[in-house]
């Protein structure tokens, strides 16, 4: 059985009174991958195999993982020992890798870092939010090629779009040229093409909307359940609303007005073929 | 089917009511010639012509006789080479786009050999489209296209959209619509091209009934059916009028 040393787990537990019987948590997919449950005995040691050191525990809670990028395509298992047992069990003593320290005031925290960096040799403090960033990077990387892939994709289906307006405009050379031979002006054909151009773009991307929003659920759905996480992995918010909307109705104007700015200048009668 | 005329306050064909010692129409010694890559096609050959008020004319002859070339300069819709166009007195043969636009807006009516109905509105809204153009009041404009509609003999289809109706009624409202600014004068290529003999005689039926009742009617045809319902034939050969 693999056991992770967290050093939350050694901090939080510290001061916990010693009982006969001994308790620990285990996350979600670790119960799930055992086939674990509240009130399950357990024999726990460092490394598989040895029964001799081996302490008898109850499962005494089962946590879910938490929202962590970082944790997501780890195969670890996460358990939660009293800190006694952890000390004893991995032969660690008094020693630990890491541990987190509140301040009460923000004001305190660059002289604390400064104090600790200063007196502690071999320790090396940070504060969270640099440690956040720090391991956030492969993300932000991650996220500027989603966002490529976003550029892309806008690009083509803005040419696509065009491509799709001038077609259906074409298709209607011979109707736009009766309108225009009935003495319907230049300015108002324009007008209902570009009328139509942003009611298409904007049902185009309302469906969109609609249909991003599904997909979102089944890839949230699928891969929560596949990684066991409560990480979301596609959000639909509305400022993407607002852009994905916006974005297209500029598209679908924009092309409507390329589109028809064409057929108005050519002349009625070279619209009929004559 | 309703066959009322009325002066042109509110009137529903116009035409009879008004009185006019010249001619509706007037060409004269127009010439159209188009470049056709190096050489140069003369459609008109110093044709002149006059049509008055509430007559019916057919413009028959041969293909490339220059027939519609004729009519599209009558409908303010080409311009001549040489010669004067002159249309209820007001001479049309250089108008600027903008000035064309508004003239057959107003003065033209245009019935095309394939209706050109615009398929997502209903007949009613056909119908209406060149009112709303011209700026006609909603409430007058409804009014008229279903005065129209019934005139046409399809009120009980103005709610119908094109693809609903039958190629006979789908040209009677092309007709109504055609008749919605009061124009001067009503032109109509082929207006029975499409159609099988039993819905053309219909339709050259409700020409006649149109021009009965004060309408001026220009149709170019070879059908001579319709060319035999109208007043008067002006042949056409080689760019030129032949027998008028």
């Amino acid at each position: 059985m693999l056991l992770p040393f967290l050093a939350f787990a050694l901090i939080l537990q510290a001061s916990l009174p010693q009982t006969s019987q001994r308790t620990i948590a285990i996350d979600e997919a670790f119960a799930a991958e055992a086939h674990l449950k509240v009130g399950d005995r357990v024999a726990i040691a460092a490394r598989p195999g040895a029964s001799a050191a081996a302490d008898m525990v109850v499962i005494g809670a089962i946590v879910r993982r938490g929202a962590d990028p970082s944790q997501v395509a780890r195969g670890d298992f996460v358990a939660r020992l009293h800190l006694d047992q952890l000390q004893r069990i991995s032969g660690y003593g008094d020693r630990v890798d890491r541990f987190a320290i509140a301040t009460r005031r923000s004001g305190d925290i660059d002289r604390t870092l400064l104090r600790i960096n200063h007196v502690a040799f071999g320790f090396r403090a940070y504060r969270s939010s640099d440690i956040a960033v720090e391991t956030s990077r492969t993300f932000q990387v991650v996220s500027r090629f989603h966002r490529a892939i976003g550029v892309i994709t806008i690009v083509a289906s803005s040419i696509f779009l065009l491509c799709i307006m001038v077609l259906k405009v074409e298709e209607r050379r011979r109707d736009i040229a009766a309108l225009r031979l009935m003495g319907i002006s230049r300015s108002s054909v324009v007008r209902s093409i570009i009328i139509e151009a942003a009611v298409v773009a904007v049902l185009g991307s309302m469906l969109g909307v609609v249909l991003g929003w599904a997909t979102s659920l089944f890839v949230n759905w699928h891969y929560q359940a596949l990684y066991r996480t409560p990480l979301y992995f596609s959000i639909v918010t509305p400022p993407v609303i607002g852009l994905a909307v916006s974005l297209s109705l500029i598209l679908g104007v924009g092309a409507g007005v390329l589109a028809s700015m064409r057929l108005v200048r050519t002349p009625p009668l070279e619209l009929f073929g004559r | 089917m309703s066959s009322l005329t009325r002066p042109r306050s509110g009137a529903l064909v116009s035409g009879s009511a008004k009185s006019d010692v010249n001619p509706l129409v007037s060409l004269r010694e127009v010439r159209r010639d188009y470049a056709l890559g190096a050489e140069r096609v003369h459609a008109l050959q110093g044709v002149s012509l006059d049509v008055e008020r509430g007559d019916y004319v057919a413009i028959v002859g041969p293909s490339g006789c220059g027939k519609s070339t004729l009519l599209n300069l009558v409908g303010v819709i080409d311009q001549p080479t040489s010669g004067t166009v002159t249309i209820a007195g007001k001479r049309v043969d250089a108008m600027s786009d903008r000035e064309a636009t508004s003239f057959r807006l107003h003065n033209i009516g245009f019935v095309f050999q394939r209706f050109y109905l615009m398929p997502i509105l209903s007949a009613l809204e056909n119908v209406e489209l060149p009112m709303a153009e011209a700026k006609v009041p909603s409430d007058d404009r409804k009014a008229r296209a279903a005065e129209l509609l019934e005139y046409v003999g399809l009120s009980s289809r103005e709610r119908h959209r094109p693809s609903e109706l039958s190629g006979g009624e789908q040209q009677r409202v092309a007709i109504a619509r055609a008749l919605a600014n009061h124009p001067d004068i009503l032109l109509a290529d082929e207006p029975t091209g499409e159609l099988d003999a039993r819905t053309g005689a219909e339709i050259i039926s409700l020409f006649r009934r149109l021009n009965s009742d004060g309408t001026t009617i220009v149709v170019v045809t070879h059908d001579e059916d319709l060319a035999n319902a109208t007043r008067h034939k002006v042949h056409m050969r080689d760019g030129r009028i032949v027998d008028a």
